[in-house]
């Protein structure tokens, strides 16, 4: 049995990397913890226990190891916020360039899909449009424009450990670059409404030379 | 000398000026409100684990039905639960009484306090019967999709069709639900800074009476934003002016923002009290000073500015600046580093100590446990912005607040119970009741919340009513996990229901106390007859101690009252 659903996009593997560092630090810091609470419980209980220290905790050299525990929480904090840091510059902060350009539209309760017609811009007359259906080609860095006709929405694609939520009135433009092909769940994960536990939609991954020819297609519609 | 009066019932339950009555009113209240938001929790999540069941008592669940359900719970648990109990109820009950004076400051001001909270209440379950349902929009009110009727994007229509609506009537119950409480924090803090009895320093009080101070300013400097937001959002229901809507000229981003930068330090704010309470039970029951009295206060008062400055940790992916997230993300897992050495310090009031397994103790045990191992450090994967990519808005989150907010609140709650009803009842709750009741709560609620973690990692999106529409979340053993969850969430419910019978026998039958300390505890509370009379005090004490005073050398007892010379 899997924890992540299979990962498809290059940053995935990244996204997952980060959480599996956070858990090694919390599990060691967990063996740590359950030892400091258990250890008194088992030893001081009122039946075996020698007498109690008077022990207020006032000055350095009694909070010592309370200082030490602190600080060995921030290292392993900032242990991992240093590879946080950069992934998440190269996620959300820098954008590569594209290799195709579209729109994802929330709206109560479906997504539009809009592709750059055959004059290959984005917002421009011959724009053709796909609802809960989106095709991408593999290995290509898409740009997709998130908006919202409406409430707030958000595009959530497990499978690419992408999320972003669409605001109406504007429009953010996130990147994915698929490294797999097949179909994947797009869902929706800010709550819109009634209709919110059916706003699905799916994502075909497909090798350039189909991606063309689902292209061809939606053009001829 | 004590010159109150004794009350009859009708006087008691109605218009009493007494702190430990109003107290009781606030916690009765709040009683009503929990069984509400219980049952909501047991029919969406009975719903969750089989969809096509008709749910004993409920019925069949449509999708607005669960989207009401999970909304109102969620207002519900957070607003009235949590925020009522930790700070109305508990500082009504100790604040006096621990700093050894008659009364709060203002007695009439404690009483409107209440009254102010009632209609809060009033208006809340009122909301549930508006013509148009229920409030459906998710407990975080995110417009625009709380300016209409939660779905359906009808156009204004004027005043009367928006008044009588859900969105009206729970924002109007916030409101007067913020001014009691904040009616309720001024005063505790003009009684805890002018009231203290004659030679209790402020670094003599017991911790618990810090964190309410704290937790009440905490609330002063962070409601006032949400109050604006929420007068905005009023008047776009009501008056349809338009400032969260993005065709003219407003921003839904706008109240995200007013919202959690109450709603951050609000989690503080429940969060405060039942670490005072669980540093009452340590300390006491292990028989040792608390460890560190000055270090806890000043890791919370630094904890408390640092809560105000990471509100943006709830909008990674909202559509806020990513460079302003990478600051909030440091920020977050900076709030750490305080409450690590918070927890730290408890644990070291342990070792070296003599420790008492009383019940109280179990539930205090057990509270700082699954706070710090479940709900503290995912905080740190969704404090990672990186993470938070993938888990925002997914059943991980759940799981983790779930993870602190149950341990604090109920644990804290349920120690602060089984601890101080002796006190204020003169009897003694069950013990074998008691001892089932926290098993079976340590046990089920673990049961209940842990596969959510494991549901959320694997995608589960929250806040959806049939999760059969998504094949990947159907994968085995993912509906199974929904089952244990469900089933788990149910007998922790059925469990509480022990709580209360034990609660309402022992106020009538229980066994009477032996002596006013039976924890032979130090604070000003337990030096007083049980129940305190009106005035609390039948001569008023004088402090000579810090409230831990526990095993100090050349004592013949383990223990020394603050008032013993």
């Amino acid at each position: 049995m899997r924890i992540f659903p299979e990962n498809a996009s290059s940053y995935g593997a990244e996204i997952d990397f980060i959480f599996w560092l956070i858990t090694t630090v919390v599990a060691v810091g967990s063996v740590i913890v359950i030892f400091l609470i258990l250890y008194p419980l088992f030893t001081r209980n009122k039946q075996r226990s020698p007498e109690q220290r008077y022990l207020k905790g006032q000055g350095f050299k009694q909070m010592k190891l309370i200082y030490l525990g602190i600080v060995i929480l921030a290292i392993a904090d900032f242990s991992f916020l240093l590879k946080e840091g950069p992934t998440w510059t190269k996620i959300e902060e820098t954008l590569p360039k594209d290799d195709l350009h579209i729109a994802v539209i929330g709206r109560q309760w479906l997504w539009e899909f809009v592709y750059p017609g055959p004059d290959g811009k984005l917002y421009t007359a011959d724009d053709v449009k796909k609802i809960n259906q989106l095709y991408i080609p593999v290995n290509a860095v898409v740009h997709m424009d998130i908006q919202s006709y409406d409430v707030i929405h958000s595009v959530f694609i497990p499978n690419a450990r992408f999320k972003q939520d669409a605001l109406p009135g504007r429009s953010i433009k996130r990147w994915v670059k698929m490294t797999k092909t097949g179909t994947y769940p797009l869902t929706c994960a800010e709550i819109c409404g009634i209709g919110h536990a059916n706003m699905k939609a799916n994502i075909t991954v497909q090798s350039q030379e189909d991606f063309q020819k689902t292209l061809a297609k939606l053009y001829k519609k | 000398m004590n010159t109150h009066k004794k009350h009859g019932f009708w006087h008691r339950f109605f218009f009493s000026l007494d702190h430990k009555d109003i107290g009781f009113q606030y916690m009765l209240t709040i009683f009503l409100m929990v069984s509400i938001g219980g049952f909501f929790a047991y029919v969406f999540r009975m719903h969750l684990a089989y969809p096509d069941m008709k749910v004993p008592l409920f019925g069949l669940v449509t999708n607005k039905d669960y989207n009401m359900l999970i909304t109102n719970h969620g207002l519900i648990m957070m607003m009235w639960l949590a925020l009522g109990m930790l700070l109305a109820v508990v500082g009504n009950f100790l604040i006096p009484i621990m700093i050894g004076t008659d009364d709060m400051a203002f007695p009439k001001l404690n009483k409107i306090s209440y009254w102010f909270f009632l209609i809060s209440v009033i208006l809340m379950i009122a909301s549930f019967f508006m013509p148009k349902g229920g409030l459906g929009g998710g407990w975080t009110l995110y417009p625009p999709l709380s300016v209409g009727d939660f779905g359906y994007n009808t156009p204004y229509q004027g005043f009367a069709s928006r008044f009588f609506t859900a969105n009206t009537f729970v924002l109007l119950a916030i409101v007067f639900e913020f001014t009691s409480l904040l009616m309720g924090g001024i005063n505790f803090f003009v009684t805890t800074l002018n009231k203290r009895a004659k030679g209790m320093s402020l670094l003599k009080m017991p911790i618990v009476v810090w964190m309410i101070n704290i937790a009440s300013v905490l609330f002063m400097f962070s409601v006032g934003p949400l109050v604006a937001g929420t007068f905005m959002l009023l008047l776009d229901i009501n008056v349809g002016t338009g400032f969260y809507d993005a065709y003219r000229g407003g921003d839904p981003l706008l109240w995200e923002h007013l919202f959690w930068f109450f709603g951050h330090p609000e989690v503080y704010v429940i969060l405060l009290p039942p670490l005072g309470i669980l540093a009452e039970i340590i300390s006491t029951n292990s028989r040792k000073p608390l460890f560190g009295y000055r270090f806890i206060i000043n890791m919370t008062l630094l904890a408390g500015v640092l809560s105000m400055m990471v509100w943006a940790h709830h909008q990674f992916v909202a559509g806020i600046n990513p460079k302003a997230a990478t600051v909030f993300s440091i920020l977050t897992i900076i709030i750490s580093l305080p409450f690590a050495g918070i927890i730290l310090a408890y644990i070291a009031t342990l070792w070296y100590g003599k420790i008492r397994f009383t019940l109280p103790m179990k539930w205090a045990l057990g509270a700082v446990a699954l706070f710090t191992l479940l709900g503290g450090f995912t905080g740190l994967h969704l404090g990672a912005s990186v993470f938070d990519i993938y888990a925002h808005d997914t059943s991980f989150v759940v799981a983790h607040f779930h993870y602190t907010l149950f341990p604090t609140v109920i644990f804290g709650t349920y120690a602060a119970m089984y601890f101080w009803f002796n006190k204020f009842t003169g009897r003694h709750l069950n013990k074998t009741l008691g001892n089932i009741h926290f098993w079976l709560t340590f046990i089920f609620f673990n049961g209940f919340a842990f596969p959510l973690f494991l549901l959320g990692l694997a995608g589960q999106h929250r806040r959806i009513a049939d999760y059969r529409q998504f094949e990947f979340l159907m994968q085995d053993p993912l509906p199974l996990y929904r089952q244990i969850a469900t089933i788990s969430a149910v007998i922790l419910i059925l469990t509480q229901f022990i709580f209360i019978f034990n609660f309402f026998w022992s106020l009538k039958k229980g066994k009477k106390v032996e002596s006013n300390n039976p924890w032979e505890a130090n604070t000003l509370e337990w030096q007083t007859s049980s129940p305190p009379p009106h005035g609390n005090f039948a001569v008023y004490p004088v402090v000579y101690h810090g409230p831990y005073e526990y095993n100090m050398p050349e004592r013949d007892k383990d223990f020394t009252p603050q008032n013993e010379a």
